[in-house]
C-alpha cells in the first residue's frame, strides 16, 4: 500500500453557482470559492499552508506566475505550492501532489481553487498558447488551421471507423448528462435535449455538432486538503484520496498514438493500483466531459468496457442511475458549465456523491468515487478514487 | 475565424522547409533503428543520443482521420485538417484536397501535392490517389 493513499483528506469542496459573471475579475471569483471551500471544512485562511494555481490561461485572469500573483491577492504566503498546469485536469494532479506533500509533513492545509470568466473577459488569447503557436513543434501544424475541437473531432472519426461508433451514441453521452443536469439548480442547461436534437444541432468540426460540445460559462470552485487526522475534526464527512495516477503524453496532433489510446490508459491503473480497489468497487465516477467522445474514450482507456465498445456501453444506459456506472451526476461539463479547465469541477462532485450532496442526481450510499480528467486534447490525464 | 499562420522557420526545419520549395517531402530516419520520425527534431526519438538524418519521404500514405472545420478556423473555412498515415509508418497533420468532404473515408489512400494556403509558403498537402487504369 501507498504511503499516499488514504493519507490525506478532502475536508471542504465548494463550486461557485455563477455561470456568468461580468465584469468580475476570475481572482476576485477564484477567492469566492477559495473562502466557501474552507467555509465548509471549517478552517480559516491563516491556517494555509498550501496552495495549488494554474490560473494563466486565457480568461483566468493570472499569468506565467499565477501562483505568486494569486497568493498576493489572497493575502497569504504559502510554503508549499504547486502551480502544473497541463489543462483542464490540473486540479485532479494538484490534489494528488497535495496528498503526497501533506503525508511527507511538507503541508497540513491545501486549497486547491480555479476561476475563469470566459464569457467576459475581454483581452486576446495569449501567444504562448501551444495550440496557436506556429513555431517549433507547430510550425507543422498550425498552418493548416486545426481547432481544438478538430482534434477531439478526429478522434471520434477515428474511433467511427474502427469500431462503427455512431453519432446517435456519441448523442447519447449529451443527453444523459442533461438528464442529471435537470435537477441542478445551478446548471447551464436544465432542459432535456433527444438524440435527434444533437444530430440537429450545427456542426462544428465533423463528426461534432454543437451538443457535442460543452457549455461555455464563467465559473469557479475549490477543495481543501488536510491529513487524515485532522480531517476528522473538520464540519463534513471527510473524503479520502485513495489511489492517484497521472500521464503527461503529447501536445501535437501528428504525435497522437496510432491506437488512440490516451493518457488514461496510463492514470487509471496507476490511481486503481494506488488505492488498492478494482472497477467493479467504484459507486460514481466524473470523467471529464469536454465533448461526447471525451469520456468515451477514458470509460475504455480506464478499462469500463473493452476497446471499441464504449458507444455500445453509453447505449445501453450505463453511465445513469440503475448502469453499472452513473457518470457526471451535476451534469457534467456538457450541460452544467465548462469554464475552460473543468478538472476542479470533478473533484467537487466526487466529493458531493459521497457525502450525499450530488445536487444533479445522486447515487444512494456512495463510498468509492472515480474522478478522471484529462488536459489539452487528450494530451495529459489524471486519475484520482476517493473514499470514505 | 482567424487569419492563417504562417510557420516560424529555424535551424532544425530548414531541410523540410527547403524540401518543400522543391516538391519533396523530406522527413527523418534514426541512423541507428533505420525507424522514420515525424515531428523534425535534432535528437532521434528510436536510439538514445543519435542524430535524426533527412530522406525524402515517398509521399503515399493513407487518411487515419479527419474533421471537416466549420467554425472556429482560418478564414477559408470550411475545410479538411487530416491526419495522414505515411508509408513510414509516421503520422503527419495536413489538409486533405481535391475531393468531396463527404466521400473521404479513414483509410483511403492519398498522395502528397504540395500547395500554399493563403499566403503561407509551400507546404505538404494530401489528395486522393488518383485512379489508374
Amino acid at each position: 500500500m501507498s504511503a499516499i493513499s488514504r493519507a490525506a483528506s478532502i475536508v471542504g469542496a465548494y463550486e461557485s453557482p455563477r455561470r456568468q459573471a461580468p465584469r468580475l475579475h476570475p481572482f476576485a471569483l477564484q477567492m469566492e470559492c477559495v473562502m466557501g471551500a474552507l467555509a465548509d471544512a471549517g478552517i480559516t485562511l491563516s491556517e494555509v499552508d498550501g496552495l495549488c494555481v494554474a490560473a494563466g490561461d486565457w480568461a483566468e485572469g493570472g499569468g506565467v506566475s499565477s501562483l505568486t500573483e494569486f497568493a498576493e491577492y489572497a493575502g497569504i504566503t504559502p510554503t508549499y505550492f504547486d502551480s502544473t498546469d497541463v489543462g483542464g485536469c490540473s486540479y485532479i494532479v494538484h490534489a494528488g501532489h497535495a496528498a503526497a506533500a501533506i503525508a511527507a509533513g511538507l503541508a497540513e492545509v491545501v486549497v486547491i481553487s480555479y476561476a475563469s470568466c470566459p464569457r467576459w473577459w475581454p483581452l486576446a488569447t495569449p501567444s504562448f498558447d501551444p495550440f496557436v503557436l506556429p513555431a517549433g513543434p507547430g510550425q507543422f501544424e498550425i498552418p493548416y488551421g486545426p481547432t481544438l475541437i478538430s482534434a477531439y473531432a478526429m478522434y471520434a472519426q477515428r474511433h467511427m471507423a474502427l469500431y462503427g461508433t455512431t453519432s446517435e451514441q456519441l448523442a447519447k453521452v449529451a443527453v444523459t448528462f442533461r438528464q442529471h443536469a435537470a435537477g441542478n439548480p445551478d446548471a447551464r442547461f436544465r432542459a432535456p435535449i433527444t438524440v435527434d436534437d444533437v444530430l440537429a444541432s450545427a456542426p462544428i468540426a465533423s463528426p461534432l455538432r454543437k451538443l457535442d460540445c460543452c457549455v461555455v460559462t464563467d465559473g469557479g470552485g475549490a477543495i481543501v486538503m488536510t491529513s487524515r487526522e485532522r480531517a476528522r475534526d473538520c464540519r463534513k464527512r471527510p473524503v479520502h484520496l485513495a489511489g492517484f495516477g497521472s500521464a503527461a503524453a503529447r501536445t501535437q496532433l501528428s504525435q497522437i498514438s496510432p491506437d488512440i489510446a490516451t493518457p488514461a490508459a496510463i492514470s487509471g491503473p496507476r490511481a486503481f493500483a494506488m488505492a488498492g480497489v478494482d472497477r467493479d468497487t467504484i459507486d460514481v465516477a466524473q470523467i471529464y466531459d469536454a465533448f461526447t467522445i471525451t469520456p468515451m474514450l477514458a470509460l475504455e482507456d480506464l478499462g469500463f468496457c473493452p476497446k471499441g465498445e464504449s458507444g455500445g456501453f453509453v447505449d445501453d444506459g450505463h453511465l445513469t442511475l440503475g448502469g453499472r456506472l452513473p457518470t457526471n451526476t451535476d451534469g457534467g461539463g456538457l450541460s452544467s458549465n465548462h469554464p475552460g479547465k473543468r478538472g476542479i469541477f470533478t473533484l467537487i462532485e466526487g466529493v458531493r456523491q459521497l457525502r450525499g450532496e450530488g445536487p444533479g442526481i445522486q447515487v444512494p450510499d456512495a463510498e468509492v468515487a472515480l474522478v478522471h480528467g484529462l488536459g489539452g486534447t487528450f494530451c495529459a490525464a489524471a486519475t484520482a478514487i476517493l473514499t470514505v | 475565424m482567424s487569419a492563417p499562420s504562417l510557420p516560424v522557420t529555424d535551424l532544425v526545419s530548414d531541410p523540410f522547409w527547403e524540401g518543400a520549395r522543391a516538391g519533396k517531402l523530406m522527413i527523418q530516419r534514426c541512423p541507428v533503428t533505420g525507424r522514420h520520425q515525424w515531428y523534425p527534431r535534432a535528437h532521434s526519438l528510436h536510439a538514445s543520443g543519435a542524430v535524426p538524418d533527412w530522406v525524402e519521404a515517398s509521399g503515399r500514405g493513407t487518411v487515419f482521420s479527419f474533421s471537416t472545420i466549420h467554425r472556429g478556423g482560418q478564414g477559408d473555412a470550411p475545410y479538411v485538417c487530416a491526419l495522414v498515415m505515411l508509408e513510414e509508418d509516421v503520422l503527419m497533420l495536413t489538409r486533405l484536397e481535391g475531393i468531396a468532404a463527404d466521400a473521404i473515408r479513414v483509410g483511403m489512400p492519398v498522395e502528397v501535392a504540395f500547395g500554399a494556403i493563403a499566403g503561407s509558403p509551400v507546404l505538404p498537402l494530401f489528395r486522393p490517389v488518383e485512379a489508374r487504369a
